[in-house]
């Protein structure tokens, strides 16, 4: 699973953070870093991630699932 | 989905007297009922469940705000264009100019205009040892604040609050509430239009920020003018009724003001709390664009949808003993006082500020809240008290 951020529609509320601090940070200018941007979340984060999707005032944060990595 | 069913019935008029002072019951019923409810009264469909509210709430480009947000046609057609009546591509390039000046980031500065005005106001207060919560307290620091911020002139200012109240009330059902409410909206339309006529805005306030974006060219005459009431309309009474019921609530629950001066890196979640348990703005409308469905229930297209933000704040489906008021409860920023998505507040930094600089500063010397009889102020979006009656026991 991974969380597209929409740069755009993000506003700075930071209620992403609160949730998510090890996926979401605001820098010291108030811009928001998603350390997972792009990339899967290890299981561990899943929820918190998907918590903090959940909280985002503007919906600036979308879940997109994706299938487990394939074994070989 | 495969069986649509069609939406219970639920007849009585959720905007009496009554009901405004005592609207949870109701709430409660809807919620039983089902994930949209016909209100028989008011011709529209209750959604008052959370998931189904944040549903609608995520689906902007069915559930729509133009001619959505009120419940009747003249106040629809008043607010047509603003940015909380508008979708879309439109809502998109509005937003960005109301919320640009209202980000957290671009508060900044306001952090500390507005901390030094809440300890000074709470100074004076504890002072005095009793007062109004409404009048002395919650409706004095956005009034001092709020009105600068967005750049009102002096002139006219004494009329905010009876235009700020009537605009919400004119979002109800054409009742006798909405009919008296309609001529003041003109009133405060009148003076937009004026401010962004003949200008008189305060240099370097939102309000100037809107005429520097109408003067670029980014947005025409019509829409700085329904800009300035974006700004206006909203600012105040929403952030006057949380403070209002946040004194009450502490009031009536010591152990929890305890609670937040042992720990005040709490105030943020109690602010949360309060916006949650006693939401501000009961709810707004929408109008479905295309048959849909809410929760398996049939929803015409062209039907009027009425968003209960407050009855979603007491799902007992998603929040665990929702009536109970608890300023550590762990999903408070889950609630949806504020909206959520696309038409989110664009306010709730500002309004977030206010309230928290207020709690902090009470926290820091209040006791105990000895709160008398309460009065309500009755409206048909905003719930809020009149008077909040109060004797500060300070440590
Ligand atoms: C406790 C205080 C407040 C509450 C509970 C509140 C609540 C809300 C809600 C529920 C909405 C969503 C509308 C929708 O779903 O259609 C909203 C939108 C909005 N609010 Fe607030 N508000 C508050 C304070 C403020 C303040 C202080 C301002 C301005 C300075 C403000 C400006 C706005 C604006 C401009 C919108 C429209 C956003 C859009 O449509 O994109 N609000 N507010
Ligand atoms: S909660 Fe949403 S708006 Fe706020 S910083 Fe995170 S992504 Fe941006």
């Amino acid at each position: 699973m991974r969380i597209e951020a929409d740069y755009d529609r993000c506003e700075g509320h930071g209620q992403c953070e609160e949730r998510a601090p090890e996926v979401f940070e605001l820098d010291d200018d108030g811009n928001l870093v998603h350390h997972y941007e792009g990339r899967d979340l290890p299981a561990g984060l899943e929820d918190a991630a998907r918590g903090a999707a959940a909280v985002c005032p503007v919906a600036a944060l979308r879940v997109v699932e994706t299938s487990p990595a394939p074994r070989t | 989905m495969t069986t649509v069913a069609t939406a219970p019935h639920f007849d009585a008029d959720i905007y009496t007297d009554q009901a405004l002072r005592e609207p949870y019951g109701h709430y409660r019923a809807l919620r039983d009922l089902g994930p949209a409810v016909w209100l028989s009264a008011h011709d529209a469909y209750a959604v008052a469940r959370y998931d189904d509210v944040k549903h609608v709430l995520a689906t902007p480009e069915v559930f729509r705000s133009a001619n959505g947000i009120a419940l009747n046609e003249p106040a629809n057609a008043a607010i047509l264009g603003c940015t909380l009546a508008s979708d879309g591509e439109r809502h998109a390039h509005l937003r960005r100019i109301v919320a640009h000046r209202l980000t957290p980031r671009a508060l900044r500065p306001m952090r500390e205009v507005v901390t030094d005005a809440a300890d000074a106001l709470v100074a004076d207060l504890v002072a005095r040892g009793s007062f109004d919560a409404v009048g002395d307290l919650a409706r004095a620091l956005p009034l001092s604040i709020v009105p600068d911020f967005i750049g009102w002139p002096e002139e006219g200012r004494e009329h905010l609050l009876r235009w700020a109240g009537a605009n919400f009330d004119s979002f109800g059902p054409l009742n006798a509430r909405t009919e008296a409410a309609l001529p003041q909206c003109g009133e405060m339309a009148a003076y937009g239009a004026r401010l962004v006529r003949e200008g008189g805005v305060l240099p370097g306030s939102l309000g100037a920020g809107v005429l520097e974006a109408r003067d670029g060219g980014e947005i025409t005459d019509e829409q700085a003018m329904m800009l300035m009431l974006d700004y206006l309309a909203p600012s105040l009474d929403t952030t006057i009724s949380a403070v209002g019921s946040a004194i009450w609530l502490f009031g009536a629950h010591p152990e929890q003001w305890d609670r937040l001066r042992a720990e005040p890196e709490l105030v943020p979640n109690a602010v949360q709390e309060v916006v949650r348990l006693e939401s501000p703005i009961r709810g707004f409308g929408r109008l479905a664009a295309q048959d849909t469905e809410i929760g398996g229930v049939a929803v015409p297209a062209g039907s009027r949808v009425l968003v209960l933000y407050a009855s979603a704040n007491r799902d007992e489906r998603h929040f665990a003993d929702p009536d109970r008021f608890d300023v550590a409860r762990p999903d408070a920023l889950e609630q949806l006082g504020f909206g959520f998505g696309e038409h989110g507040c664009a306010g709730q930094g500002l309004a977030k500020l206010e309230i928290a600089a207020l709690l902090t500063a009470l926290a820091r010397t209040v006791r105990r809240f000895e709160v008398g009889a309460p009065e309500r102020a009755l409206n048909n979006l905003i719930r809020a008290f009149a008077s909040v009656p109060v004797t500060v026991h300070a440590d």
